[in-house]
Order: structure tokens, then sequence, then C-alpha cells
């Protein structure tokens, strides 16, 4: 079974440099998964990424960034990929079916 | 802290503030109605498929030419959807798309091209006139979002809806909650509006990361399971959409080098896809995904696509247009140290998820009659959860029925039921269960069992067998889900998501084993049932609840899919 939540946690697609951050919260406005947690009103703490294997990686945090903070970092398994494609089409037995579609 | 429920009381309550929802506002807005609209994502400006931007839009404008009108298009729609569609909704639909363009462009979306200040029209996806637009549309959800906003509706942000309330085949209200503060709403309301977007996290992709797909991972199919518990017909649930994306990584873009010149090649290095259809690259989508699906069974695997061939002016012009459709697009390729310039890209197809077999206008989800009005009364839906619908023009459209159709709904007076306070404190409190038993299983592992099941079972390559098995697994894991735990309320948002893509799958397995054809390529392909069968299948397959589990019926394709709605039975007296 291919159950990979826990172990994913790990990695984090959302780095946020504490440097050029200015802490506006925007990036937990806009993401539409309620993946960044800003604590509103407070200048001194950092988005925090608090769900990053729910991630879309659609960039929308990114883009809003108004310091350019966010880097988008993909994991290793979307960028170096070797799933077999055939593993995604399916699972047909001989016999399942009477003849195959020619 | 699921015993206290904040009431309110309006006319309409809008779930999901995407492209559809909002639009379904706006009429009332207008009209002085009072509306409540609740969405996952804190701004409406920004929320669902397209808070990122769009760049094409589908409509018909009536400029002169033949093919510019409603009545040809209209014409060539049942052969688009390959007989399948609901003609009556789609007439309404296509008939008020220039209507409903204007109306966008009086809240600000510019869909004129700024260097020639003319509109920037594209015969494409096979349609038989240059019925697409394309736009800069970064800001279009800004514009609707911000209407909706400025119309005064009471927005509740970060707030998921679980429930449609109904007494006596109508539609009454809808329960919700924030899923940062945990606050629990029940909204009152004459009318009700499911646009939740279609379903994804269904099925696997290359990466093995749910959330990484093509269409928007937190579009999980809500209305239709809350649609379908409160009573209405689902209709063409057993097809599916998949699209081609570079290996690794479920996104939108590759079609794009496609249409500018890009070429598939196999294993051997063949350019293959003129075997399947005589314009090879230029074939529709759904053919080029079955091509390279067909290829990778044939074991000619893996595919790539080449861009090598190209003139520098094209290759510019791709990578200067990357991002348009995923922002994050460049980085990947730039992270992966691939230049599509020098280097073939190699190709996956993407998860499937249900929304409109990659058609346009025909449609999976609530059924719906012309006014975008659902089998229980007041009960409306419209955009992907519906079943007319078509990008961001055919929500928009859609929605903008279903807006005008509830002012004109609402002119009726009725007395609205109403939740005893005990009983409410009773439906929120099962809602929020998962709470009480934060170490419960994890919808994480139950969600991989879900799709694990789908792709082998009920994916792009199905049997009777298959789908009895994928039924057997769907069915084990509706039994173990009242035991998902949750440990914030940010959790319960996912275990409820987890709990409707598992409906949605047992849905669509119960539907696809109805259909005894293939039909749409890899949409819905029997593979104990090869063949295309219009003498016996030219029918919608229709799904609704019943005491013993989901209930199957067919209706004749010609007829509207409300022509199964009880209304519609008492009305022509049967
Ligand atoms: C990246 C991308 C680009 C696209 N580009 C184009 C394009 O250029 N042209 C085009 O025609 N189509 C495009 N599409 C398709 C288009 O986005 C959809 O067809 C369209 O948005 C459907 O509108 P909708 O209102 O049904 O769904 P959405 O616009 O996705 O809205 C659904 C909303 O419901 C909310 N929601 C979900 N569940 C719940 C719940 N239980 N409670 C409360 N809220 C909930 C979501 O947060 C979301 O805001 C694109 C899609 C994507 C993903
Ligand atoms: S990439 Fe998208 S989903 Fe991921 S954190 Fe940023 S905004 Fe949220
Ligand atoms: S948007 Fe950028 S600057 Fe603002 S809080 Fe987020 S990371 Fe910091």
């Amino acid at each position: 079974m291919d159950s990979q939540g826990g172990a994913l946690a790990a990695h984090n697609p959302i780095q946020i440099d504490p440097n050029s951050c200015i802490r506006c919260t925007l990036c937990d406005w806009v993401c539409p998964g309620d993946i960044i947690y800003k604590e509103e009103g407070d200048r001194e703490t950092l988005p925090v990424v608090a769900f990053p294997d729910e991630c879309w990686y659609c960039g929308h945090c990114e883009s809003v960034c108004p310091t350019d903070a966010i880097t988008i970092v993909f994991p290793e398994r979307m960028l170096n990929n070797t799933t077999d494609v055939l593993t995604l089409l399916g699972t047909i037995e001989p016999g399942d079916v009477p003849a195959m579609e020619g | 802290m699921s015993d206290s429920v904040i009431r309110l009381e309006t006319d309409v309550v809008v779930v999901g503030g995407g492209v559809a929802g909002c639009m379904a506002a706006i009429p009332a807005l207008e009209a002085g109605m009072g509306v409540v609209i609740c969405d996952k994502g804190k701004l409406l400006e920004r929320s669902g498929s397209v808070g990122g931007g769009v760049d094409h839009y589908l409509t018909v404008m009536e400029t002169g030419p033949e093919w510019d009108t409603p009545d040809f298009l209209l014409k060539h729609i049942p052969e688009l959807t390959d007989g399948i569609v609901d003609m009556e909704v789609t007439d309404r639909v296509v008939r008020e798309m220039p209507r409903v363009l204007r109306k966008l462009e009086e809240l600000g979306v510019d869909f004129k091209d700024p260097r020639t200040g003319t509109y920037d029209r594209h015969r494409s996806f096979g349609l038989p006139g240059a019925y697409h637009i394309n736009f800069d549309g970064t800001r279009f959800k800004h514009h609707i979002g911000q209407r909706v906003r400025r119309g005064k509706a009471t927005v509740l942000a970060r707030t998921m809806g679980v429930q449609v309330l109904v007494e006596d085949g109508r539609a009454y209200g809808v329960l919700a909650f924030d899923i940062r503060a945990g606050t629990w709403y029940y909204v009152r309301a004459r009318a009700v509006v499911l646009s939740t977007g279609d379903v994804n996290r269904l099925s696997k992709n290359a990466s093995g990361l749910a959330f990484d797909s093509w269409h928007c991972p937190y579009n999980t199919g809500d209305a239709q399971a809350m649609g379908y518990r409160a009573g209405a017909t689902l209709a063409n649930m057993e097809f599916t959409e998949t699209t081609l994306t570079p290996k690794g990584f479920s996104t939108q873009g590759l079609n794009a080098l496609v249409s500018l010149g890009a070429y598939f090649l196999n294993r051997q290095g063949e350019r293959f896809m003129f075997r399947y259809d005589p314009k090879g690259e230029n074939a529709r989508r759904a053919v080029l995904a079955d091509g390279v699906i067909n290829e990778y069974l044939e074991g000619n695997g893996p595919i790539y696509l080449d861009c090598r061939h190209l003139p520098a002016d094209v290759l510019d012009h791709m990578e200067e247009t990357l991002q348009i459709d995923r922002h994050t697009l460049p980085a990947f390729y730039r992270q992966k140290g691939v230049d599509f310039r020098t280097d073939p890209i190699e190709v996956s197809i993407s998860e499937l998820s249900i929304r409109r077999s990659g058609l346009y206008f025909r449609g999976s989800g609530i059924a719906v009659d012309v006014n975008a009005e659902s089998s229980v009364r007041g009960l409306f839906s419209a955009g992907d959860s519906a079943t007319v619908s078509g990008g961001i023009a055919g929500a928009a459209t859609l929605g903008h029925i279903a807006g005008e159709s509830i002012v004109q709904y609402l002119k009726e007076p009725r007395t609205l039921p109403d939740v005893a306070a005990g009983e409410l404190a009773g439906l929120t409190a099962a809602a929020a269960v998962h709470l009480e038993q934060p170490d419960g299983p994890s919808w994480r592992a139950f969600e991989d069992r879900i799709r694990a099941t789908v792709t082998d079972h009920a994916g792009v390559r199905r049997t009777e067998k298959g789908l009895r098995l994928a039924l057997d697994t769907l069915h084990a894991l509706g039994r173990e889900e009242a035991n998902l735990g949750a440990a914030h309320h940010h959790d319960l948002m996912r275990v409820h998501e987890a709990r409707n893509i598992r409906l949605n799958a047992e849905l669509l397995a119960e539907a696809a084993l109805e259909r005894k054809e293939s039909r749409t390529g890899s949409a819905h392909r029997r593979m104990d049932f090869p063949g295309t069968d219009d003498e016996h299948w030219r029918s919608f397959v229709l799904v609704d609840r019943t005491d013993d589990g989901p209930g199957v019926r067919t209706l004749p394709a010609r007829d509207p899919l409300s022509a199964a709605f009880p209304r519609s039975r008492q009305q022509n007296g049967g």
C-alpha cells in the first residue's frame, strides 16, 4: 500500500527567508489550502508552514509576497521521479476481459 | 465547543465562493437579498481553482459570422459531447454566454488584448469556431470576488460547508464550521447554492503526493456528496478526466507546448501520435492522453515531449509564457535541471478527477434543470459540481443563471422549516465527533486506500470484476470512516474531505458498473465492453440515495436530466 503521508511531512516546500520577510501575513491570506499560518498583528513572528504535505505547489504565496521572501522547493520525488507510469494505468489480470480491444 | 452554534438567517446561502458561487451571489445581491457565502479560503478574491489567474474564456459573442452564434455552437454540441449532454440546460447556458461576458466586463474583467485593443480569439479544443478568448486573466477572480464582498454579502472565510438541511424535499439551510477557530454556523436560508467545484485527490499520480494535482486539491466533491446525502440526483459520475503532465508534477502547462508545435516521442524515438489521429499532435486533448496511455501499455514508454526542432522565437515565447498556466512551472524545470530547448521532457498522465470528461458542457455531478435547480427544491448548483459545466465560462454563466433563478424562486412566499435547538447540537456533535478521537486512524492512510483502489480498478481501464473489487474496498472504508481521528479543526476539514472523496469514488464505481460500453476514450473505458454502443447507451446514468445505498437508473440522453426529477413527474400527472 502506498501510504506516504507521514514520511512526507519531512519535506518543506515553502522556504521563507527570515531576513527579507516583513511579516505582512499576505502569504497566509492567499493560500487556498490553509497551509501557511502567520499570527496577525505580531511584527515578530514568521509565517509557519503548518501543513507542508498538503501544499498544491500553486505558488500563490510566492507570487503575492512583496519582498520575494518565499522560494518554492520541490521534493526529490517530484524532480527525479522514478514511478513506473504503468502503475497508474489500472490492474487487469488475464481472464478479466473476454477479448482485448484491437 | 460544538454545542455553541452561531445561527444566521438569510435569503441565500452559497457554499463555495469560486467562480460559480460568486456569480450566483451577484444577482441576489443586486436584487437586495441577504447572501451568506462560505469558502475554505480566506479571500474570495483568491480562493478556488483560479485564484492564481486564468488565460482563456469560451464564449459566443455574436459578432456577425455564423459560427459566432449560439445556434451554430449548439448544433455541434451533441457531437462534441459524444451524444451525452443535457441539451436543454446547455441551450440556455450558450444563449446566456454573451450577456454574462458583458456582465464580467462590467465587473472589471478586461478580456481585450492590451496591445491591439481587441479580443484575441482562437479556435482550440476541437471546437468548430474561434470561441476562446485568450486574455490576461491574472485578476479574473479578484474582480468577481470583490463584487461579492462590496455587495455586502456576509462572507464566512475559511469555513467549510458540511451538510444541507432538507425537509419535505426542500432545502432550508446549511451547517458549516470555521476551519481555524472551530466556530459552527447554522445558516438558515430560503435557497441554497452548492458550488464547491470538482472532485480531486481521487486517484494516484506519479509523485504519489495527494495534493500535487492538476486541478485544485481542495475541491473534493463536497457539493456532490452534500447534495447526494440531501436527496439530490447526481449524473455522469462515471466519467473521469486526466491530462498529460511533466512526469513528477501534476500541473497544467504541457498542452501549451503541444499547441505551439512540440512533438511526442516514444522510447524508440518515434513520433507516434499520427498512429492515433491523422492530425497528430493537433488531435483533441483526450486523444493525446489516450495515445500516450496506449504507448505505455504497449511497452513503448517512457514517452517524451520534444521541442528541440522549434525555431528560437517559438522557444522564447514558450519560455516567457510558461508560468501563465502554473506560476511554479519554471521553478520546477529549473530545479529539475531540464531545459526544454535542449532536453526532451518525460511525460506522465495526471491523477483522475471527476469534472466534465475533458469536454465542454457535459458536466458530472449534481443534476440541474434550466434554472440550475437540483431535484431538491431550493437547492441549486453550478460550476464544476453541476451537470452542465465548461471551465470558467460555464461556471460563470450557470452560476449567474442560478442567482437570477433564485431571485424568482424567492418571490413565492413559503414557510421555512427550522432545526430544533436540541437537534442542532446533535448534528454538529456528529460532524465534529472526529475531534473526540484524535488518535483515531488518519485520513491520510484512509485516502491513500481510496486512491489505490480507484487507480487499480476504477481508473482508465475498467472491468466488471475490477469495479466490484473497488466497491468492496470503498464499502469497507465507508464502515471505517466514523472512526477517523482529527487533532484540530483543520484536520476535521480534511476528514470530511476524505469522506466526501470516498463517497464520490463509490458513486463513480456504481455508475461505471452500470454503463456497459466505452465512451469518450479513457473517460470511461470498459475493457469488457470496448465499443461505444449508441443503440443501448445513448443514455445518462443517474445515481440517487436510497435506503440501501446508491440507486442507479438510466435516462435517454435526448431527455433533459430534469425529466427524472420528482417535480416533473408531478407536473406530468404521472
Ligand atoms: C490552475 C487552473 C487554471 C485554470 N485555467 C482556466 C482557464 O484559463 N479557463 C477556463 O475556462 N478554465 C480554467 N480552469 C478551470 C476552471 O478553474 C474551473 O472550471 C472553474 O473554476 C470552475 O468553477 P467552480 O466555481 O465550479 O469551482 P472553483 O472556482 O474551484 O470554486 C470552488 C470553491 O469552493 C470552495 N470549496 C470547496 N469545498 C468547499 C466546502 N465544503 N465549503 C466551502 N467552500 C468550499 C473552494 O475553496 C473554491 O473556492 C483552470 C483550473 C485550474 C486549476
Ligand atoms: S504553494 Fe500554494 S498551497 Fe502551497 S503554501 Fe503556497 S499558496 Fe499554499
Ligand atoms: S508574504 Fe512574504 S513578507 Fe509577507 S509574511 Fe509572507 S513571507 Fe513574509
